[in-house]
Parts: structure tokens; sequence; C-alpha cells
């Protein structure tokens, strides 16, 4: 089926992806590898993954990995938040220390 | 140590008032897009000013290190929009004194609060409640600007929340670090400026969701 070339040639960009990545983290780059190649197995062999929905108590494959597709999201949602937030920390210390560079100093201090 | 967002209004008066009883005044500009930070040099005060807008917490901070670098030995911190009185900086003094706490927090249910409106009253009071179940800190007021560190404290304290969490956050640290605390009673005015200009009660939520974070960064 077309669909299932075109999603498995969009994980297998994604577990290129993940590969890359494995200087910089080790644990991110796992994480992208498994889900990558767990997502081309889903997709090459749609009656496993309803097997193992029906196993976890799931009616539809589709609907397994909608779930676990889900729960990714929000866990890579909660990641990024918090590398705003580390941002926002160098922002903040960068932004003081312009500040205390160029005081307008009052008479006496 | 003022920290200041767009008070032009009310900043003057705050400085001028303080210069009165105390030589050095710091004004930290949080990027005001009015004239707040000329008109508070204008008034007296030692001004730094932020490139950009970071937020009450993260000029607090900047005004606690810039205060350190001169070798201040106690520092007060104090609102901008003019709801404090500068004659209650010699009760956080004396309090520091009689107790040798390394922080003074002063009080608005220890002292007076004047024309404190019922549902004002009712958030700060959970959120002293908040506060004492999060730190173990016992306080009688958790949320106010007037408070007096010693230079250990203010050395050792690091303000990382940039927003209005971090009167809680100083709390936190005030436990975290096992300083010793005391409150003094000073009067809050509520004026019909310092109402418009201070947080808003739906800020009681982005704060609990920001020491929510800070949490889980932990």
């Amino acid at each position: 089926m077309i669909i299932q070339v075109i999603l498995i040639g969009g994980l297998l960009l994604s577990l290129l992806y993940g590969i890359i990545q494995r200087q910089k983290s080790r644990l991110l780059s796992n994480a992208i590898s498994l889900v990558s190649v767990l997502g081309m197995f889903f997709v090459a062999f749609p009656e496993r993954t309803t097997e193992l929905a029906h196993f976890v108590g799931v009616g539809r494959g589709a609907d397994l990995i909608l779930y676990c597709w889900l729960v990714i999201s929000i866990i890579v949602s909660m990641h990024l938040h918090l590398q705003i937030l580390q941002l926002h920390e160098f922002i903040t210390e960068l932004a003081r220390e312009l500040a205390l560079l160029a005081p307008r100093r009052s008479h006496g201090d | 140590m003022i920290p200041a967002f767009n008070e032009n209004d009310a900043i003057g008066d705050v400085v001028i008032e303080l210069r009165r009883l105390y030589r050095n005044i710091i004004v930290v500009d949080d990027r005001s897009s009015d004239d707040t930070g000329a008109t508070a040099f204008r008034a007296g005060a030692t001004v730094l000013r932020h490139p950009i807008n970071l937020g009450q917490g993260a000029a607090l901070q900047t005004g606690i290190r810039y205060a350190l670098s001169r070798g201040a030995e106690y520092i007060v911190t104090f609102d901008a929009d003019g709801q404090h009185r500068a004659d209650d900086i010699r009760v956080l003094i004396e309090t520091q004194v009689k107790t040798g706490a390394d922080v003074v927090l002063g009080s608005r249910f220890l002292g007076h609060a004047k024309d404190i409106p019922w549902l004002r009253r009712m958030v700060l009071r959970l959120a002293v409640l908040f506060t004492r179940l999060g730190s173990g800190v016992k306080l009688t007021d958790a949320h106010n600007g007037l408070r007096l560190l010693s230079r250990g404290a203010a050395e050792r304290i690091r303000i990382r929340q940039n927003r209005m969490a971090h009167a809680s956050e100083i709390i936190d640290q005030i436990s975290a670090l096992r300083l010793t605390a005391a409150e003094a009673p000073v009067t809050i005015v509520y004026t019909d400026y310092s109402l418009r200009k201070g947080q808003r009660l739906g800020n009681a939520v982005n704060i609990l969701a920001d020491l929510f974070i800070a949490r889980l960064k932990k």
C-alpha cells in the first residue's frame, strides 16, 4: 500500500535523525530510534499491532498507536518546555549582566 | 532596593521619601516603556535597567547582586507603587537587631493593612497556608514586598523565579538554606493606584503554575 511506503519512508528519516543525534544525547537518540523502529514494525505488520492492542485491552491497533502517540507528544512538549525555561534562564543572566555593567549612579552611591 | 516596571507615576515620590531617611536607594527598571528609570534617577536613586522585561523576581535578583557588589550589609526590598511606608524600614531593622534573624519579612497582618479588599485578604491567607505547607515556614504574610535581607542571606538566596512566584521561592529557600526568619509589623496602604498596579488575583494561578514547574525541574 502507498501509505505504508510513505510512513516507512518518514520513519526511516526519523531513524536517521535519531542516529545522528547520538553524539548530542545518547538517551534522546535511543528513544527516537526505538520509536522509529517500533513505528515501522506497526506500519509493516498492522495485524500484529491489532493483536498487541487486544493483548493490552485496546480495541484496534490504530487506537493503540494513537494513544502511544499522545503520551509521546506530552513527554516531548514537557521536554521542550523545560528547554525553553533553561533558555530563559540564560537570557535572564545575560540581561542581568548588561544591567550591572551600566548603572546610573546617584550622588552618594 | 526597588524593582520597578512602568511606575513613573509613583516612583519619584517613593524614592524621595526613602532618600529622606536612607542614602543608598537602588531602583531596578525592568525595561519600563515609560520614564520610570529617569524619574527614579532624578529623585536620587541609583538606577539599573534591564535591556528586556524579565519580571519582578529577576529585577530583585539584579538589585541584590548590585547591592552586594557595593558592599551592602543589609538589603531592604521595597515596592515601587507606594504601598509601603519608608518609616517601616526602621521596624525591620529593629526586629533584625533584636532577633538576629537572617531575613526579616514585613507582615501586613501583624501591622496594619488599610482598606484591604476582602477577596485579596482571602487569597493572601490562602497563600500563607500554601507556603506553610510547602516550606514549613510559619508566617502570617507570605507575599509582602517589604523585607530585609542580611548580607549573608542575600549572598545565599538565589531568586530564579523571574515573575511573581519569587515571594514563595524566597521563603522556600529560607527553609532549604536553614536561614532564620522573623516577621515585623508593617503597614500596607491600599490606594486605587497600588490596587491597579499590584498583582491581579488571577496571578495566583500563574504563581502556582510557576512553582509547580520549578518543582519538576528539581
